[in-house]
């Protein structure tokens, strides 16, 4: 594991982030934004779940909003082990880091379960397993966030 | 559902004491006056997000926040000459916690020559 985490900081990508100004700034600003997209849309998203706006029908909030976030998510995914390259071996000794993987992990794998069975636009599924996903998907989605944060805030 | 749940917060609060040092970003960290260190570098890791150095002060190992690359090149600072086993001077605020040992650079000597890291620091 530690061979292949000093292979990954051995690359060329990621020497070439680690010492660039302009270019890490713009990962950094490009991880934000899928961030911004991908917890800007799960949240309204989420809270129609939960039964708020219920005047606007619920097909069409997942409609916009869904592809959004998954828009976010893809760009955050390739965004987030560029940032974990610079950094690898100190990064993966983070516990915040760990934990943010296993929100992300429930988190996709909760919505995956929820489509499998209900369809993308979660036709026919029963009110209390909407409102079960909402509320784990939002804990995951915030989770997320803020342990991904509080990175730079542990260790050295 | 709910045990999930319960596990995902707790899991959140066991994570919150891990928290080592606070650091890097900003100067809200340090104390506000400088220390002046003199001793020789053990370990260099420089690049982004930020450049640590681990250096012994008479036996003792401080850590010490250099630039990010670009901020080290201004100051003249050439590839190597942050090195293993190299003498250095180093001038910073250290953090305001003083056992943790970790002072961000303002500037620094090697040998006689001053790199200056932040020209609108004191």
């Amino acid at each position: 594991m530690e061979t292949l985490l000093a292979a990954l900081e051995g690359t060329a990508l990621a020497q070439a982030l680690r010492g660039s100004r302009w270019g890490y700034a713009a990962l950094n600003a490009a991880h934000i934004f899928a961030i911004a997209l991908l917890i800007g849309s799960v949240v309204p998203l989420n809270l129609r779940l939960l039964g708020v706006w219920r005047g606007i029908s619920r097909e069409a909030v997942v409609r916009v909003l869904a592809p959004v976030a998954a828009g976010g998510l893809a760009l955050a995914l390739l965004t987030g082990p560029l940032l974990f390259s610079v950094r690898a071996r100190e990064y993966s000794d983070v516990a915040f880091l760990q934990l943010k993987l296993i929100f992300i992990a429930v988190g996709i794998l909760s919505t995956l379960a929820l489509c499998w069975t209900h369809g993308f636009l979660l036709k026919d599924a029963p009110r209390a397993r909407l409102v079960g996903h909402a509320i784990v998907s939002t804990v995951c989605w915030l989770g997320a966030l803020v342990c991904g944060r509080l990175i730079a805030f542990a260790g050295d | 559902m709910k045990r999930l749940l319960f596990v995902m917060v707790l899991a959140l609060g066991l994570a919150a004491p891990t928290v080592g040092a606070l650091a890097h970003h900003g100067w809200s960290w340090t104390t506000g006056g400088n220390i002046d260190l003199t001793g020789i570098i053990k370990t260099v890791s420089l690049g982004n997000p930020h450049g640590i150095l681990k250096i012994n002060v008479e036996g003792e190992e401080w850590t010490a926040e250099v630039g990010q690359p670009w901020r080290n090149e201004r100051a003249g600072l050439k590839d190597g000459d942050l090195a293993e086993g190299v003498e250095i001077r180093v001038i910073g605020e250290p953090a305001a916690d003083v056992s943790e040992r970790r002072v961000k650079v303002e500037r620094l000597f090697l040998g006689k020559r001053e790199y200056i890291l932040y020209p609108e620091r004191d």
